[in-house]
């Protein structure tokens, strides 16, 4: 039960302790109560509440990290009545008679708990646009009478994929924007980001894109040890320390994405997130970039087109056709799409690196320039400049 | 909770035409589950006259009151307990004819 505990909770004193814990109430309980019809069974879960209220009581951040990396028993435990709260309120701030950035707003300051000057950072606006934003979207619910409900189950599917987009968009918040690891708020928006995925999988089990999208986030967040180095610059897939890398994250996330393959296998045709959650999964199965299986991200792209036009997905393709191709046929294919992201940071930066591969050293420090003009944050800038500076 | 349910036709790519049956039946349906308050189609635009009395003298002005190619092509009254209910049948209201729908709340 302990390899058990220890395999869920990752880690040992805890599952120590809970197993502990649950003998003694057994030794305690069952003479008076009676032998319960599963011993074992009951063991289990009364170990892994006790697991559950240690964490939440320490309460320190990478125990919430832990937290995160719960997994929920199969049957999953029933939700408790803060679990069915805190939905309610998750699909009410998430509604669609909501404008997006209200959605965003409303979750971060009502289930996320953050405060206005750190949302309002969050989302580079000013305290008092957000503050309007925030108090507008409250007089709507009030106004037109928006139900503090979790939908039904009819109308459930497609309300989680408005939940699932606004979480999508925590997560990159907490994700994107980080810089050296001296700022809690970013920590909190992505674990919070996962642990919210989770409570809406422990209500959608079956869902695809729920198990894909928390997929995603724990591979990508799985990397974060990694991302940024100690002088505070962003480090890049190709140069990050993979042996960093969160294994616990790793493996739940593989798991999923193997869940998702199978039903695709069954005929079930997977979305975005399970899609790109593969791509992830295939990145962080690799040792380094070039023991990728290339051609795997590329066809993995190639689905992903089809179910998201975005030009960033062609961009992002294009980078994987850069490794099987070269970087000539990659930099005809993202020229094409100067149109609709001139304005993109990352288009210029991928523009920079495919031309520096081609030795066009003015080119690419041009583009370099562009990038760093348009990129939001610092760590970012920080590894623009030097591979800007790096050019002969 | 009652909330103004207003038909948006366009001038440039207007709707069907042929919706009366269709609206009708749902009307029924709304009368039956008792969501229906009130119902109406407007006549043109062309119809509509603007008084403005706010000054000394009144001002009469032939047309709608805003000049635009979308306009109210007719309007309900609806009595629903909440926002998801009110969405749940402007959902089939604007496929049954075949507009745009505003779902506003009254005070």
């Amino acid at each position: 039960m302990v390899a058990t505990l220890t395999r869920r909770f990752g880690d040992l004193d805890i599952a120590e302790e809970a197993a502990a814990e649950a003998f003694a109430t057994a030794v305690e309980r069952w003479p008076a109560d009676g032998l319960p019809p599963n011993p074992g069974a009951w063991l289990t879960t009364t170990a892994n509440r006790k697991a559950i209220d240690r964490i939440r009581r320490e309460n320190k951040r990478d125990d919430k990290h832990k937290e995160a990396q719960m997994v929920y028993d199969d049957p999953p435990e029933p939700l408790g009545a803060i679990d069915d709260d805190r939905l309610r309120l998750i699909f009410t701030c998430c509604h669609p008679a909501l404008a997006m950035e209200a959605r965003l707003a409303l979750t971060l300051r009502m289930v996320g708990g953050l405060t206005m000057p750190e949302i309002a950072r969050a989302f580079l606006v000013a305290e008092t646009t957000m503050g309007q934003r925030i108090t507008r979207a409250k007089a709507k619910i009030k106004a037109a009478r928006i139900p503090y409900r979790v939908p039904s189950a009819e109308d459930l599917p497609s309300r989680v994929s408005g939940v699932l987009a606004v979480l999508f968009l925590v997560f990159n918040e907490g994700y994107l924007a980080s810089g050296p690891d001296t700022d809690p708020l970013r920590h909190d928006l992505t674990a919070e980001a996962i642990r919210l995925t989770r409570l809406i999988r422990a209500l959608l089990p079956n869902d695809g894109e729920v198990a894909g999208l928390l997929a995603l986030m724990l591979l990508i967040e799985a990397r974060r040890p990694a991302r940024v180095s100690a002088t505070g610059e962003l480090v890049a897939l190709d140069e990050q320390d993979r042996g960093a890398w969160d294994t616990g994250l790793i493996a739940e996330g593989h798991r999923l994405v193997r869940e998702r393959l199978a039903a695709a296998g069954a005929g079930v045709a997977p979305g975005r997130y399970q899609i790109l959650a593969a791509i992830n999964a295939v990145h962080t199965s690799a040792r380094d970039m070039r023991d990728t299986d290339w051609s795997q991200v590329l066809a993995l792209y190639n689905q992903l087109i089809r179910v998201d036009l975005s030009p960033i997905v062609a961009l992002n393709r294009a980078i994987a056709v850069a490794e099987l191709d070269g970087p000539e046929v990659a930099l005809a294919a993202v020229n094409r799409l100067e149109d609709k992201l001139a304005g993109y940071h990352a288009y210029h930066a991928t523009r920079a690196d495919l031309l520096r591969r081609l030795g066009e050293s003015q080119q690419s420090r041009a583009a370099y320039d562009k990038a760093i003009e348009l990129a939001g944050n610092t760590a970012e800038t920080a590894y623009l400049t030097r591979r800007r500076d790096q050019l002969q | 909770m009652r909330y103004l349910v207003s038909v948006i036709d366009d001038k440039d790519s207007p709707g069907s035409t042929d919706r009366q049956p269709a609206i009708s039946a749902f009307n029924e349906r709304l009368i039956a589950e008792g969501y229906w308050v009130f119902a109406g189609g407007l006549a043109d635009t062309d119809a509509a006259t603007v008084i403005d009395n706010r000054g000394e003298q009144a001002v009469f002005t032939d047309g709608p009151f805003a000049e635009s190619k979308e306009y109210l092509a007719g309007v309900w009254v609806w009595e629903a307990p909440d926002l998801d209910v009110a969405l749940k049948l402007a959902t089939e209201a604007s496929k049954v004819c075949d507009r745009k729908i505003e779902v506003r709340p009254f005070q």
